[in-house]
């Protein structure tokens, strides 16, 4: 997935995941569907009042053109730049300098729409084959308009380029627990490491360990069996690559692994304070390449 | 190391002490997500601020001291739910709407004057092209003409045939051929124009010169009958407005298009940007004069059926669009 750097006026930067071109047709179907759906409600509660022919074909046409542009422009500024599609798929369009989005940049790129999005669409079902200049122009403009997004980094269509936005994702955030804390109480007490010991590993292995962890805590009783035979190859890896000879006893697997985490990212945390930081295993041979 | 057991990790003292204020955070960002910043009280907004700056503070420092991918990636998408929050878009629609009509159209307007007339240029050069041929040969008004625009009008149709066109009472379906005027070729010349001026702008001017050679040919045929006074007549009461507009249509396609030739000192995505901000408010203007224009279509032409009434309505409404551009939005010199 492309990712995209904002950077606020704050000064942090923030990483967003760039929406892809199939979240966002998504999103504009059921915009469309939505919006075609309020029109005929409204249509046909005219027609069931008792107005037709000609009168009602006009009204139509009209209610379609007034209520489509306002609605995906006020959709956006009221909604924190997502319309009724991008809220459900989860998407939004953001500045992409950084500040808020103006109404500008709102305005900007639901007009290109019109000419980007709803002209090709309505083209594809009136291009007929008697004017095949107009046709082929028409041909060539829809393939520059679907051209355009799928050609860029942040799969922006004209109208984002001239708003300055782009479309992301909504991040979802779920706050895990800390992996450290409980290991530090329970278990580090019972397995002493050498800071030796800990020069192996880098930031990618405590990580993965990290994720191990987790797992661990939330597997459930059927999966135990695989998982023990799993740690008892992790803990054999680790033993023999720090060089740890005391023998760890079966049961004592995950404490042993939890110990060694934290003291692993203990010790990794005060190294990087010092500014060494050690990406992974391979730290150490880096280090030599750039010393020599 | 401390000899009084194990203490804790730096990192997992920095989450403890912040954790309550982040799952603050979260608790307002989700509320923010789903009612609005409006709904927020006063103490609630300002503490979603300042939180979020605390946040943003925060995973600034994890990402430094920290190696726990949990507290990472929980952090990074808070701050920008947070950030996205914070920064939604703030604007009252009352204040936009004035906006525009008072300040930003009539400047925007004459910010591109240069292109418009570009745009005029066009259009008049093509109807003098349109003009021109027909004369040579009316066989080229065929050539130019669309023949859903036509309406059977021709070098074969009867002088009285075109007269009876132009002084038409009986067509007249209010509500309905309003939209289909407002939906007719001019309106989709429009957008496209605009549209394809961020194209290098070269596909905006043929088309606006195309239109123009559209626009000379009818002319031509009817002045070839005898009809000219009469034939301008039926163009004025919506054609002055709705030519401009589509001359305004592609002065914002062409300064797109400027924007995307000669970048000058910007990229051309920054310049595109740039020059969007006058272009979108050409385009919206456009729009506007497209929609007056069908109202006149539809309403005016069919009621005002005397030749000079109709003159004077169309250049009439002409006049008040360019005082709008000339006068509007004009800020007067305070001297100190």
């Amino acid at each position: 997935m492309k990712q995209e750097t904002i950077i606020p006026p704050e000064g942090v930067p923030v990483q967003f995941n760039v929406a892809g071109i199939g979240a966002r047709l998504g999103a504009q179907l059921i915009d469309v569907v939505l919006t075609f759906l309020l029109i005929l409600a409204i249509v046909s509660g005219f027609a069931f009042a008792g107005l037709g022919g000609q009168w009602l074909s006009g009204f139509a046409a009209l209610t379609f053109f007034f209520l489509r542009v306002p609605y995906y422009i006020l959709a956006e500024l009221m909604w924190n730049g997502a319309t009724l599609g991008k809220r459900m798929l989860g998407l939004r369009v953001v500045s992409s300098n950084g500040r808020s989005l103006g109404v500008y940049g709102v305005v900007a790129r639901n007009l290109m729409k019109e000419a980007e999005v709803f002209l090709p669409m309505a083209l594809i079902f009136t291009i007929s084959a008697e004017d095949t200049v107009s046709g082929q122009i028409s041909g060539a403009w829809c393939l520059m308009a679907l051209a355009v997004p799928v050609f860029n980094r942040r799969n922006q269509r004209l109208g984002d380029m001239i708003a300055g936005t782009y479309v992301i994702h909504r991040p979802e955030a779920v706050l895990l627990p800390d992996a450290a804390a409980t290991a530090v109480e329970v278990a580090e007490g019972a397995f002493a490491f050498q800071t030796h010991q800990l020069e192996h590993y880098g930031a990618f292995e405590l990580q993965t360990l990290e994720g191990i962890l987790r797992k661990l805590k939330d597997a459930s009783k059927s999966h135990r069996k695989a998982q023990e035979m799993e740690m008892l190859k992790i803990v054999e890896a680790i033993r023999k690559k720090i060089g740890y000879s005391d023998p760890v006893r079966h049961e004592d697997h995950e404490e042993f692994l939890a110990a060694f985490y934290a003291a692993q990212r203990r010790h990794l945390e005060s190294r990087q304070l010092f500014g060494d930081k050690r990406a992974d295993k391979f730290h150490k041979e880096k280090s030599d390449e750039t010393a020599s | 190391m401390d000899l009084s057991g194990p203490p804790l990790i730096r990192s997992v003292r920095f989450r403890q002490e912040r954790e309550a204020d982040w799952k603050r955070l979260d608790e307002l960002v989700t509320k923010t997500e789903r009612t609005g910043v409006h709904s927020l009280s006063w103490a609630e907004a300002q503490s979603l601020a300042q939180l979020y700056q605390k946040a943003s503070n925060s995973l600034s420092v994890a990402r430094e001291i920290s190696l726990d991918r949990g507290l990472l990636t929980y952090l990074e998408a808070l701050v920008a739910r947070a950030y996205l929050a914070v920064y939604a878009p703030q604007e009252t629609l009352g204040g936009l709407f004035a906006r525009f009509f008072t300040q930003g159209a009539p400047r925007a307007m004459r910010a591109c004057w240069p292109h418009i007339q570009l745009g005029i240029l066009c259009m008049f050069l093509g109807a003098a092209l349109g003009y021109g041929l027909y004369f040579q040969d009316t066989a080229w008004y065929n050539t130019f003409m669309p023949p859903r625009l036509a309406g059977g009008r021709g070098p074969g149709a009867s002088t009285e045939y075109l007269r009876n066109v132009i002084y038409d009472e009986h067509g007249w379906e209010g509500l309905g051929s309003f939209a289909s005027f407002l939906f007719s070729h001019n309106t989709r010349i429009a957008i496209f124009v605009f549209g394809l001026g961020a194209f290098a702008a070269l596909p905006a001017i043929l088309l606006t010169a195309y239109n123009g050679t559209i626009l000379g040919a009818f002319l031509a045929l009817h002045v070839d009958r005898g009809l000219g006074w009469d034939v301008g007549g039926w163009l004025s009461i919506h054609g002055v407005t709705e030519i401009s507009a589509i001359c305004i249509a592609a002065g914002g396609g062409i300064r797109l298009g400027q924007a995307v030739l000669f970048p000058g000192q910007y990229t051309r995505r920054d310049a595109l940007w740039i020059a969007g901000r006058d272009a979108v408010k050409l385009a919206i203007v456009a729009a506007i004069m497209l929609v007056a224009a069908a109202i006149l279509e539809g309403f005016g032409r069919q009621l005002i059926q005397d030749m000079t009434a109709r003159y004077v309505v169309g250049w009439g409404m002409g006049l008040l669009w360019l005082a709008w551009f000339v006068l509007g939005g004009r800020q007067r010199h305070t001297r100190l």
